[in-house]
């Protein structure tokens, strides 16, 4: 029974001690409770530490290679392969084996780690930055703005990916094509992988958007007359960092998959430049006489995809507690 | 997203199958099998066309032959594939034909007898065997106009054969000819055919007629087919070989014997008499399998029993197949070459020292190596290769005596730099503009590339390096003269037959630069060499006409218009019932007129 005009302390907190005199209760900024929750999950942790060791490998490549005392990258050596060609395997002086030119296994995974990461942070960069410059304007301005942007998304989703992916390596691979916009190698595959995820982050930025216009902080700001670009940025923009963030780091892994996928078809990275998609394509046709050539960038690559996956996890826990796993 | 189980999961498979790969290269290495083919008729100890028997099968059987690649055409007015030709060769009698031990010396097929010369060396004339049917629904005897309609169809836009232009253009009327009478080509009676030329070119005619396009086709039966466009006489087409495309009672193969993409059948000839023929034709049927993967089809090929794999195996199966199947692993001889094509004409390359400069730096034995070494390849020291005449005469494995540059198969880049000061690049490094390198996507092609990408880049030059698919690489850009790609660094010939003209001409003449399509990689256009081949067009007589095309070679390594790498063996495997007789004039590929089952 209820007295009435008196709540009942909620479940849980019945046998909470009220403040005494004096005492100060520290509200934690929503930075610091991200940072809390966030390092409670090891395994977000441990990815994180992963990823920064992998990003301080690829930006120090040249110098652990020379530390470990490893041929450099593009150094040939046909004395490392048999008398068949094929390339000989796992030694003390190059641990990871060789391919088929000689050349150190280990030292070209050290320096795929470079392309990848690049492809996939700078791929994932301008993706979310077109994303959310689309989703934003649809988002807010709605009307007209909205439904030009939407079937833009529209045409730009029912384009076969990986064809497009196909006829754009088959006329800018060996020449620059656009008028010399699009180069071959590193850019041509930053290029494609933002025109294909790029309509993903806008659609999620135009749906955030479109809810939080109708809440009172933003009508608020009408009032006070903000201007449409300040509301957009120092309004709208904060509130949705923490999706944006969460699928932009579980985006990463993918683009270092597409870009993968496109060195594996012969579409990405060109040679002499490292990848591990493309080590993995050169290893195929020798697996059954070189698993090293494949199986180790290979692994490089599952890690790494890996670290990122459960990193988006852990950011998408701390940033939304509300979310059950 | 993926689920952490599902990433634990894939953590695992990858682990597993890492595990067993290990395992099972410990394997392999316990082996001590090495290949000890050295020069260039050697076959390492195996089975080779030069030696197999011809006489000793037994007849009877079917034969099952895989194929990975598509036929490109089984008319043998259009047919001018390596894997097209044993289909070809099985059901076709040309006027002449090679048998598989040979690829100097043709035999007559159709022919009664060897062809006669006149003296003038301009006219050609060819007598016919008696009594050769063409196969169900024909069923007739052939004549020589069945071979006059073959050389007028082969000139047909319809049907365009791809050599008649190269080879026969000496015979009268025949540049100017559309698919109707050519006028130097006469049939004096039934069983005689007669070429009139307008230069005395008689000698390379003679030695074209081993070519398809001199199979006779019946022309009451295949005009009909010939007027659609392009011709579909291939779906319909009739045999004078051993062997048929299986038919229905029109003649129909199509969907009766042959399922492209899927399947082909051959099943015997009924109307062929085995007294008048070479062949000895031992099987009873055999049926092609088209599509998948090579790798997959060499090792079925290898574990089966009575299967053949028409394809050329990869390097790892090759290895295999050296170490743990050798008695079903033959290496043929002689199936031409590789090099490296370097712009004659514009860029960097324009220069001959810069040219010898980059010969004298190449690893060939490295370029080599990654086509599967010494067993299946041969260092090139010039252009014309083992089997062809003037491949001695031009200095046989040595090649031409006297060129520094090609002394060292390892590369000698003291040597290359002092090319490049005498090139006028005083720092032996070259300092101009970025070239660019187009290779072909896939081993072994791309790593020919990036060993020659290397090898530019120690001797300073800039490069942009690009590896599109195979196709893409030569037909969008290595055999399109205005694209100005710079190095092209493996392209490949093997010769159309036993003459040196059909390995330098095309390849080498100024006068052959098409805008597409073009195969003088190098657009070589050098007025001594070109004048040189003109008049060795004209000579009579192998052994002169050896000599002559042997001089135009060491002109071509003196000039290094290219840089050659590469004499190929090829490998190819058959199933452990199987008695394969490879074809030595085609690249080994299995003869299926002679190959039976034990």
């Amino acid at each position: 029974m209820t007295i009435s005009g008196i709540e009942p302390a909620p479940a849980g907190l019945a046998d909470v001690e009220p403040l005494g005199p004096g005492e100060v209760v520290h509200a934690l900024a929503p930075r610091q409770l991200f940072w809390r929750r966030f390092r409670k999950d090891k395994v977000a942790m441990v990815s994180g530490i992963i990823i920064l060791v992998e990003i301080a490998i690829a930006f120090l490549a040249p110098v652990i290679v020379k530390v470990l005392g490893l041929p450099g990258p593009q150094v040939q050596n046909p004395n490392l392969t048999n008398a068949f060609g094929s390339p000989l395997g796992p030694s003390f002086s190059h641990p990871f084996g060789v391919d088929q030119l000689g050349r150190d296994v280990l030292t070209r995974t050290i320096y795929g780690a470079r392309v990848s990461l690049t492809v996939g942070i700078v791929g994932t960069l301008v993706a979310t930055l077109i994303g959310v410059t689309v989703g934003m304007l649809a988002g807010y301005y709605k009307g007209s703005v909205d439904t030009f942007f939407s079937r833009v998304i529209d045409v730009v989703l029912s384009i076969p990916p990986l064809l497009l992916a196909l006829g754009i390596a088959a006329s800018c691979s060996v020449k620059a094509c656009a008028g010399g916009t699009i180069q071959p190698g590193v850019q041509t595959v930053i290029f494609l992988i933002a025109l294909i995820t790029w309509p993903y982050q806008a659609r999620i930025v135009r749906g955030l958007v479109l809810s939080l216009r109708e809440r009172e902080f933003i009508e608020a700001s009408h009032a006070f007359g903000a201007s449409n670009s300040r509301i957009m940025f120092r309004e709208i923009l904060p509130n949705i960092a923490a999706p944006v963030i969460v699928y932009a780091t579980l985006q990463i892994p993918l683009n270092i998959l597409i870009e993968a996928a496109l060195s594996f078809l012969g579409i990405g990275i060109r040679p002499p430049t490292i990848s591990w998609g493309q080590m993995i394509a050169s290893a195929t046709p020798i697996f059954n006489t070189a698993w090293w050539y494949m199986v180790f960038p290979g692994v490089a690559l599952l890690i790494t995809v890996l670290a990122f996956n459960l990193l988006g996890d852990g950011l998408r826990d701390a940033l939304n507690p509300r979310y059950a796993r | 997203m993926l689920s952490r189980k599902a990433i634990a999961g894939l953590i695992g498979a990858v682990l597993i199958a890492a595990v067993v790969a290990a395992c099972g290269s410990s394997e392999e290495k316990g082996s001590s099998t090495t290949p000890k083919g050295e020069g260039l008729t050697e076959s390492g100890g195996f089975k080779t066309p030069a030696t197999e028997s011809l006489t000793s099968g037994k007849k009877g059987g079917k034969l099952v032959v895989l194929q990975e690649t598509e036929f490109e055409h089984l008319d043998p007015g259009i047919s001018y594939y390596n894997l097209d030709y044993p289909v070809v060769f099985a059901t076709q009698r040309p006027l002449y034909s090679y048998k598989p031990n040979e690829e100097a010396e043709s035999t007559p097929d159709l022919a009664a007898g060897p062809p006669e010369i006149s003296s003038d060396n301009k006219t050609v004339t060819v007598k016919l065997k008696e009594g050769i049917k063409f196969s169900p629904p024909v069923n007739r005897e052939v004549t020589s106009e069945d071979v006059k309609y073959a050389f007028e169809r082969g000139k047909n836009p319809n049907v365009a054969n791809p050599y008649e232009e190269a080879y026969f253009a000496a015979v009268e009327g025949m540049p100017a000819a559309k698919g109707g009478p050519i006028k130097g080509i006469e049939t004096p009676n039934k069983h005689t055919i007669v070429f009139h030329l307008t230069e005395p070119k008689g000698q390379i005619v003679a030695d074209a007629l081993v070519l398809p396009l001199s199979a006779p086709v019946p022309k009451e039966y295949a005009a009909k087919y010939d007027k659609n466009s392009p011709s579909n006489y291939a779906s319909y087409e009739v045999a004078t070989g051993p062997y048929m495309i299986k038919n229905n009672s029109e003649g129909k193969v199509l969907g009766v014997g042959y399922f492209p993409g899927k399947s082909l059948t051959l099943v015997r000839n009924p109307n062929w008499v085995a007294s008048s023929d070479y062949r000895p034709a031992y099987l009873n049927e055999i049926n092609y399998k088209i599509g998948g993967t090579v790798t997959v089809g060499e090792k079925e090929a290898l574990q089966g029993t009575n299967i053949i794999d028409q394809e050329r195996p990869p390097q790892t199966i090759v290895q295999e197949a050296a170490e743990h199947y050798k008695e079903q692993l033959q290496i043929s001889p002689g199936a031409g070459d590789h090099y490296i094509a370097v712009n004659n004409k514009v860029g960097p390359f324009k220069n001959a020292d810069l040219r010898r400069a980059l010969w004298a730096a190449l690893d060939r034995e490295e370029m080599d190596k990654v086509r599967g070494g010494k067993l299946v390849t041969t260092v090139q020291t010039h252009f014309l290769y083992p089997g062809i005449g003037g491949f001695e005469q031009a200095g046989g494995l040595k090649g031409p005596a006297g060129i520094p540059y090609n002394e060292n198969p390892q590369g000698n880049m003291a040597l290359a730099e002092k090319y490049m000061k005498e090139g006028g690049y005083p720092t032996g490094k070259y300092s101009g503009e970025t070239i660019t390198v187009v290779g072909a996507r896939g081993a072994p092609a791309s790593e020919d590339a990036e060993i020659v990408n290397s090898t530019l880049q120690k001797l300073g030059f800039q490069t942009k390096l690009s590896l599109p698919e195979s196709s893409i690489a030569y037909s969008k850009y290595c055999n399109v003269p205005k694209e100005e790609i710079t190095v092209c660094p493996s392209v490949g010939w093997i010769a159309d037959f036993d003459d040196p003209q059909t390995v330098l001409n095309v390849t080498f003449n100024g006068k052959f630069i098409p805008p597409v399509g073009n195969v003088n990689w190098s657009q070589a256009n050098n007025p001594k060499t070109n004048e040189m081949m003109d008049k060795a067009e004209s000579i009579q007589g192998k052994s002169a006409r050896a000599s002559a095309w042997a001089k135009i070679d060491e002109e071509l390594v003196k000039e290094a218009n290219a840089i050659p790498f590469d004499w190929d063996k090829q490998a190819n495997v058959e199933g452990t019932q199987v008695l394969g007789v490879g074809q030595l004039w085609n690249s080994g590929e299995w003869d299926l007129s002679f190959t039976s089952l034990k």
